[in-house]
């Protein structure tokens, strides 16, 4: 086994390919964390999602349409979400979880619903790479960057527009202040309440977008584990990456290459049990974490309702 | 408080429970009528095929172990403040461990080899548990990261095991060789199919109440909970027993594990747990984080199970449809607790 094998174009270009769910995930979680919300449900949502867009594509034939009602179905269960913790003051985690086993359930439900029992599962189209002129005629750079599905792109403009909307909008200000403290930023006339339910929103639609990938470009077909975990990780990102949308896209980068690595050493090699191999990405995770917890720290009031009457 | 006080008073926390699950009831016909079956038929055929019959009620017994075990482990954690939600990865830990010592101790005599087995899968448990109990005691990780990725490391093992060295070449499936008889659980009620494990389930939920409420380590670690830097100040030494916390947790899991496959599989298979994790932690939220009251919410959610089991064959409701009516009981539960809160 060469060395070679770990920077090969075609492993870095999946790798790219496979950052996709990771990055918009964590780029959605991290705007409800930094308004003050953690949302543990994203692994759900991202199954939900993936479901949504699935089934949209499935019974109407519009890759569009699947995009549409997997951020749709983002919005729903993060405004759901929302209204528990910024309305009812509850345990943000336990509704998270609550609402990460009820969007399980129902993504296994609705698919049962709408495509019934088959002895072959359906497949819905998968995006094709878009090759973008100039760039894409660079040697490597354009091949692992630049001949790409859509959405690769779209992650990468998502990235952008939230790092400038939270670091170099007014808005943005606001909402960072909702989230380090909600008590200030109410008294000098920040609508915490309307704020943490809009970034709710807005993060639902990623995260859901996130899901939609996952048919849409890797497997073509809804399957009950298809999250497999990228919901976790991408809640783990949002704390590798200090709560910047840089940050965490880097290290959704990292993890997508050790996941495509793992896909390529099952192809080279014969002698370690494949289980093996794919566990490799999950006890990476564990160890990255522990690196990732040094000095990390969080938005003052994240995981906190607001409540106007209580002293503080 | 006068004697009508308190009576409201406890109507106010019944009435919450009754609604949500009329209201589950509610959503289950609905979904069934979806599906084209007969609504009022189904849910008389549910009650009947869980709690109705002797083999029924076995089985709801058979739900109720691993759902108990586990709601037990959820609430040590949360006790301590922490959320284990590696209890599937825990479960399968056990299972593992409890499968390879009954193929270690196949010529033993049936009075060691049962006890050394169950105790290797609160070992096998213990040890999947105390990885995000010592990350989280010694370098303050985030402990629902660390029990979520090893659920998928976990099942990624009995993958392993179930199609590689211990796989049955008869089956053609992921599923392992049989245990000895030596290493199986007696039945407590044979003509209805229970298995003894709930007896342990119910020793353990006493054991945990005894632990959280009699014991120093419990108080310390109900102190940890509820105001961490408060107990510190006091002497709690607080990231031990949120650590250690964890390490028992997973063992109750474990336990789990060991008594699904000595007691119901007699092998390891891999889909040992249909996602008992993830209902053990909406059943310690329904308890009230209180090991008593976990039991009989294990017993209704294991009666679900076993109800909508007999839905999936008799008009194809989904088995994880499940997930979503007992989802549906938590959130309504808490957003009456919600309401009553008022405004923020």
């Amino acid at each position: 086994m060469s060395w070679e094998l770990f920077l090969d174009p075609s492993l870095l270009r999946l790798a790219v390919a496979m950052s996709v769910p990771l990055v918009l995930a964590s780029a959605g979680e991290l705007l409800m964390e930094r308004s003050g919300l953690l949302n543990v449900a994203i692994e759900g949502m991202v199954t939900l999602g993936a479901a949504a867009a699935f089934l949209a594509s499935f019974a109407a034939g519009s890759t569009g349409l699947g995009l549409l009602a997997a951020a749709l179905s983002g919005v729903v269960v993060a405004a759901v979400f929302a209204h528990y913790a910024v309305a009812w003051r509850q345990e943000q985690v336990t509704v998270g979880l609550t609402l990460y086993v009820l969007c399980l359930g129902l993504s296994s439900l609705l698919y049962r619903v709408v495509v019934g029992v088959r002895l072959t599962p359906p497949r819905v189209e998968t995006l094709q790479p878009v090759v973008l002129p100039v760039v894409g005629r660079l040697p490597v750079v354009g091949e692992v960057l630049f001949h790409q599905h859509a959405l690769v792109y779209l992650s990468a403009a998502v990235v952008a527009v939230v790092h400038l909307v939270l670091f170099r909008t007014s808005l943005g200000l606001r909402l960072r202040a909702a989230g380090e403290n909600p008590v200030a930023a109410d008294t000098v006339g920040v609508d915490v309440f309307r704020l943490r339910r809009a970034s709710a929103a807005a993060g639902g639609a990623l995260v859901g977008l996130a899901g939609a990938s996952l048919p849409f470009t890797l497997t073509g077909t809804f399957t009950e584990g298809i999250a497999g975990g990228r919901g976790w990780i991408a809640l783990m990102l949002v704390i590798f990456g200090r709560w910047t949308p840089v940050g965490a896209a880097a290290g959704a980068l990292l993890f997508a290459y050790v996941e495509a690595l793992q896909f390529k050493l099952a192809m080279v090699s014969r002698a370690v049990p494949p289980q093996f191999l794919q566990m490799l990405p999950y006890a990476f995770a564990v160890t990255v974490l522990v690196r990732a917890y040094r000095g990390a720290r969080a938005p003052e009031a994240l995981g906190k309702p607001y409540h106007r009457e209580a002293r503080a | 408080m006068t004697t009508e006080a308190a009576a409201r008073g406890r109507w106010q926390v019944v009435w919450p429970y009754a609604g949500a699950l009329a209201i589950a009831l509610a959503l289950l016909a609905a979904l069934v009528a979806m599906l084209g079956g007969d609504a009022a038929q189904a849910l008389a055929g549910l009650v009947r095929s869980s709690l109705g019959s002797g083999a029924g009620l076995g089985q709801t017994f058979n739900k109720t172990t691993p759902l108990l075990l586990g709601s037990l482990a959820v609430i040590l954690g949360l006790r301590g403040g922490v959320f284990n939600i590696g209890v599937d990865g825990q479960i399968y830990a056990g299972a593992v461990a409890a499968t390879g010592a009954a193929f270690l101790l196949s010529t033993g005599p049936k009075g060691a080899v049962l006890p050394v087995v169950l105790l290797a899968g609160l070992a096998g448990g213990a040890v999947w548990g105390s990885l995000p109990g010592v990350l989280r005691a010694r370098l303050g990780v985030s402990e629902i990261f660390v029990t979520v990725m090893l659920n998928f490391v976990a099942v990624f093992l009995v993958e392993y095991l179930s199609t590689g060295p211990w796989n049955d070449p008869t089956a053609g499936e992921a599923i392992t060789r049989a245990i000895p008889p030596q290493a199986t659980l007696p039945y407590l009620w044979p003509r209805a199919g229970a298995h003894a494990g709930i007896l342990l389930a119910l020793a353990a939920a006493a054991g945990v109440w005894w632990l959280l409420f009699r014991t120093v380590f419990g108080y310390e670690l109900r102190a940890a909970g509820d105001n961490p830097s408060a107990a510190l100040l006091g002497g709690v030494p607080v990231r031990r027993a949120v650590g250690l916390a964890l390490v028992a947790s997973g063992a109750l899991a474990g336990l789990a594990g060991a008594v699904e496959v000595s007691g119901f599989h007699y092998r390891l298979i891999l889909g040992l747990s249909p996602g008992y994790g993830m209902m053990a932690i909406l059943i310690a939220v329904l308890s009230r984080r209180h090991p008593v009251l976990a039991v009989p919410a294990a017993m209704g959610f294991a009666a679900l199970l076993v109800g909508t089991d007999s839905l999936q064959r008799s008009v194809g409701l989904p088995a994880s449809a499940v997930f979503v009516v007992q989802a549906v009981v938590l959130l309504v539960l808490l957003a009456t607790e919600g309401v009553r809160r008022g405004a923020p």
